[in-house]
């Protein structure tokens, strides 16, 4: 199956964008609050009658600094004694990450319901036609839902080990709630490393397709055509499409790395640089699911006609000229209309015993 | 109560469907029957048979690479499954305890998890690729899905009670595979055993000929 | 044409021995056969997946022949197969099936599908849901002697204008003779060349041969048409012909079933081992020349390569001497990508080219030859069957190609070094 190859159009996740923005600032006070605490000393009342083992207790304590001492123990970290950052950490997600995380989330739920509400299903204007383009190959539709559906399980799995002590508890019990945490674990540390190799063969395969171009800004400044009426010029992606997927791809990487690094342990990681993991894993695993709530939103729900090049392969002819003009005159240009029978047909989904009738046609080419 | 039942009579009454169940459908193949072919054969068909059942594990050059993607998957799939169901740690001590009476030497622990990543990451690529290719898509029956999905929970239970520190969820993973094991004669994973069967039929009839298949 | 519902099922459930039982239980729908099968591959229509083709066959194992099936059927939550799943299967069936063994030798768990749709063929023809092109050359080949209606007298004609050109004298009906010589239909009238290059062949090798004016034709529709009656008095006429004259080797022309028909099928349709041994025309001369009593002069230097012939070399098993004849008279010769055991049909067998309604959808799969061509960039092609002689040349005149194609034992005799016989 040939297709145009140059810039190529895919359908509308441009919404993200302003999404994007909301999310930046929403952890815009997370951000400010952690660096805030990590600066702020406590303010100790000076204790009156002197302690002869103050300097002694302040320097185990480690307050200003850390200081490495000597163990028998020999590993990691054994040499520090008690770790400053440990609190400062567990306080930051407790109080900020799982309830401010709980608010993005819902926050982005109920937006999309909104939008939905307000905007509806994003239709083809001129209608559906027979007329089809051929979009996604077999290769890229797999690793595409294989990508999808791997990080599902680890969005599910993460989100219970993350908001399951607050939320599920009070329903399931704690005797309950430690065998599914145990289970998500176990399934979330297992999963974890095939979405690195499903990440990393959906770069290779789709990097081509989102370098940013000419028109990409214009697309952007006009939001995408998602707020007001009319569609805006796009190639293969679109510039929202491009922006999701370079987040994809260095949020992602975030995501693996920062995973890595806790779920193999053995290399020497202290606490500090296991805390510092978990604290980006959060962030960013957080981020991503609002993003891929809006793509899910957007690919199905959300617009007409979006699915159906991820699932079937083709896009229909109407819905490529208006969310990717650019692409669709590049795939009529070269001939690249499919008939829908003869999708039909590659589909398998002729009769047994009729002939197709493109066969008849068939001249010596 | 559930616990004694898995671990006990159920487990039991799956084992032995499944050994009798695949004997059985192995018996109802050779009795079909085979007429005595007269025709006069260029070479053994024994060796033939015994050639086919080993070369068919490398495809032929252009369907190779036609079927890239079934390949591979397929083969992260098998190699991952038979390891970490033969030589998994736990595995051992479960098939030694209540099959073989001897155990034999386990994978190490990340050898383990690795097979187990290889064997998720084929079947998941397997299982899309079924749904999204037209042939497959047609050919591909009820049976198939059950199979698949069977065989997909079974992992995936084994996997959330791998911290091995909770009875429910190794009850879980046990209760599924002893369904597994109900259903696998009158499915077409009885293809572990017959692909043996169909690949030395084949191979000594075309060794007959004088063609290496 | 009448039809034969009860019949179809009666005979196609008696096809399902060990061998099909161990197949239908091993296929875990994997698709490769589509891969290997010209007609997927061509174009791209799941429907020709290989093991597709044998759905009736299947609903028919399943109901008949496992739990789930007769389950199911009991429980009325399965349909039983019905007449018109006959009648919508023919065309995948006879249509977009040469039985060219292709997909038998890539299925990872070793199904022999090409084995099963011979078999399933039994139970369509047994129905009467077959092309009735292939209907009528299975007529003519029962009432006359040959599919294409070649009498004695037209073969007589033609044996009279070989021995007019060669000089030599056509042995008819001699009993003792060493070799009996079949011809297929398809040679005595488009290829008569054939005829002439083995008698200049044999006068030269000083072999011992006849011709049976009983039975001289090679071809068997029963085999295409999946008949076991019919395939087996077809055969049987060479059988009673061969053993009256008492000639120690038949001799399989130039044509691809009519070798799997006398070679494999035979014996097995008469329920015996033939008093004779069959040998196929290019293990006859492999062999000769490796005795010395053929000896070749002089080699084409034209780029040449060779269409294998799919009854003859991969089902067939005669691989090795094709290559090493046309060696010995070809110093061009380059072999296909795909080629021996795994080259591609040329589109045409297994009475495909008898079949007017699979004309278009043979001539758009001869793409895959075309490709093979091209990519070699030869234009001779050189075959030892006169079938895909014809498909071949059909296809090239509808791609508008410039190549040629040649009867291997016609390209032979050109080059025979021989004394006795003055050149044609």
């Amino acid at each position: 199956m040939r297709r145009a190859l140059i810039p190529h159009k895919g359908y509308g996740i441009g919404d993200d964008w302003v999404f994007y923005l909301l999310i930046l600032i929403m952890l815009s006070p997370l951000l400010v609050m952690s660096t805030a605490s990590a600066e702020s000393g406590k303010n100790t009342q000076p204790i009156q009658i002197p302690n002869p083992s103050a300097d002694l207790w302040r320097e185990v304590r480690q307050r200003d600094a850390i200081a490495v001492g000597n163990s028998q123990v020999k590993s990691a970290d054994s040499g520090v004694l008690i770790n400053p950052y440990g609190d400062k950490w567990r306080n930051f997600r407790m109080t900020q990450l799982i309830p401010y995380g709980g608010y993005l989330l819902a926050g982005m739920l109920l937006l999309l319901i909104i939008f939905f509400i307000v905007r509806g299903r994003i239709k083809v204007v001129s209608g559906m036609s027979d007329k089809k383009l051929f979009r996604y190959s077999l290769y890229e539709r797999t690793i595409h839902w294989c990508l999808a559906a791997i990080f599902l399980f680890l969005a599910f799995t993460g989100l219970i080990l993350l908001f399951g002590r607050s939320l599920l508890i009070p329903i399931v019990g704690q005797e309950f709630f430690s065998l599914l945490a145990s289970a998500s674990k176990e399934g979330h540390n297992l999963f974890g490393p095939l979405f690195a190799v499903a990440l990393v063969l959906v770069f290779f395969r789709f990097v081509r397709r989102n370098i940013y171009q000419k028109g990409d800004l214009t697309w952007l400044l006009k939001g995408g055509g998602l707020i007001g009426k009319g569609h805006v010029p796009s190639n293969f992606f679109n510039m929202g499409e491009k922006s999701m997927f370079w987040m994809l791809v260095l949020v992602g990487g975030v995501i693996v790395g920062s995973g890595l690094v806790l779920v193999f342990p053995v290399f020497g990681q202290g606490r500090v640089l296991m805390e510092l993991s978990h604290v980006s894993h959060g962030i960013t695993t957080l981020v991503m699911i609002v993003v891929i709530m809006g793509h899910i939103y957007i690919g199905s729900v959300g617009m007409e006609g979006a699915l159906d090049g991820m699932t079937t392969g083709y896009c229909d002819l109407n819905w490529a000229k208006e969310h990717h003009e650019q692409w669709a005159e590049l795939c009529e240009e070269q001939n690249e209309v499919i008939m829908e029978d003869e999708v039909s047909r590659l589909q398998g989904d002729t009769k047994a015993n009729s002939m197709p009738s493109s066969l008849t046609q068939e001249t010596g080419q | 109560m559930i616990g004694e039942l898995i671990d006990g009579p159920l487990w039991y009454f799956a084992f032995g469907v499944f050994v009798l169940g695949v004997i059985y459908r192995i018996i109802s193949i050779l009795r079909a029957g085979l007429k005595k072919d007269f025709s006069r054969p260029r070479a053994e068909g024994s060796a033939g048979a015994l050639r086919t059942l080993f070369s068919r594990f490398i495809p032929r050059r252009d369907v190779a690479t036609r079927g890239r993607l079934t390949v591979i998957a397929g083969y992260l799939f098998h190699l991952g499954l038979f390891a970490l169901l033969i030589f998994a740690q736990p595995h051992v001590t479960f098939f030694s305890e209540r099959i073989t009476g001897f155990s034999w030497p386990a994978l190490p622990y990340w050898a383990f998890i690795v097979s187990a990543e290889l064997a998720f990451i084929g079947l998941l690529l397997l299982w899309l690729h079924r749904v999204l290719h037209p042939v497959t898509r047609l050919l591909s029956s009820i049976d198939d899905y059950v199979g698949i999905g069977l065989v997909f929970l079974v992992m995936l239970t084994g996997c959330l009670a791998l911290a091995q520190a909770f009875e429910p969820l190794r009850l879980l993973h046990l209760f599924l595979a002893e369904l597994l094991l109900i259903y696998f004669p009158f499915s077409n994973l009885m293809h572990a055993f017959t692909f043996a069967f169909s690949r030395a039929y084949t191979g000594a009839t075309m060794a007959r000929k004088g063609v290496n298949a | 044409m009448s039809y034969n519902f009860a019949k179809g099922i009666e005979v196609l459930d008696q096809q399902i021995d060990s061998r099909i039982e161990a197949y239908f239980s091993s296929c875990v729908h994997c698709g490769l056969c589509a891969e290997a099968c010209l007609f997927y591959t061509e174009t791209s229509d799941p429907r020709y997946t290989p093991i597709y083709k044998l759905e009736p066959m299947r609903r028919l194992w399943r109901e008949k022949h496992t739990f789930w099936g007769k389950f199911l059927i009991k429980m009325g939550l399965s349909q039983p197969l019905k007449e018109q799943d006959f009648a919508d299967w023919e065309t995948l069936v006879y249509d977009s099936c040469t039985m060219c063994g292709r997909c038998s030798m890539v299925c990872p768990v070793g199904i022999d599908i090409t084995y099963m749709i011979r078999k399933e063929r039994e139970g369509f023809s047994a129905a009467g849901y077959t092309p009735v092109g292939l209907q009528e050359a299975t007529k003519r080949a029962l009432t006359i002697g040959s599919p294409m209606g070649v009498t004695l007298k037209t073969l007589k004609a033609a044996l009279v204008h070989v021995e007019k050109s060669t000089g030599l004298k056509i042995p008819l009906d001699q009993s003792g003779a060493d070799y009996m010589a079949l011809f297929s239909s398809m040679e005595v009238v488009n290829f008569p060349e054939y005829i002439e290059s083995v008698a200049r062949i044999f006068a030269a090798a000083n072999v011992s041969w006849t011709i049976s004016s009983e039975a001289f034709e090679a071809t068997n529709s029963g085999i295409q048409i999946g008949s076991h009656d019919a395939a087996k008095e077809i055969v049987s006429r060479v059988v009673i012909a061969a053993e009256a004259l008492g000639v120690k080797y038949v001799i399989s022309p130039e044509c691809g079933h009519a070798y799997t028909a006398i070679r494999w099928e035979g014996p097995n349709l008469i329920g015996r081992a033939y008093k004779f041994e069959v040998i196929h025309i290019l293990e006859l001369l492999d062999q000769l020349q490796k005795e010395g009593r053929l000896q070749f002069t002089g080699k084409t230097d034209t780029p040449l390569t060779f269409h294998d012939p799919c009854q003859i070399v991969r089902r067939g098993g005669v691989i090795e001497s094709p290559r090493t004849l046309l060696d010995s008279v070809s110093s061009g010769f380059v072999e296909m990508t795909d080629h021996g055991s795994m080259n591609w049909c040329c589109g045409g067998g297994g009475g495909v080219s008898a079949n007017e309604r699979a004309e278009d959808l043979r001539l758009k799969v001869f793409d895959r030859k075309k490709q093979q061509i091209e990519s070699l960039g030869v234009t001779t092609m050189v075959t030892s069957c006169a079938n895909c002689r014809i498909v071949l040349e059909e296809g090239i005149e509808d791609r508008e190609m410039d190549v040629e194609v040649i009867g291997l034992t016609e390209l032979l005799a050109e080059y025979l070094m021989d004394n006795s016989t003055p050149a044609a």
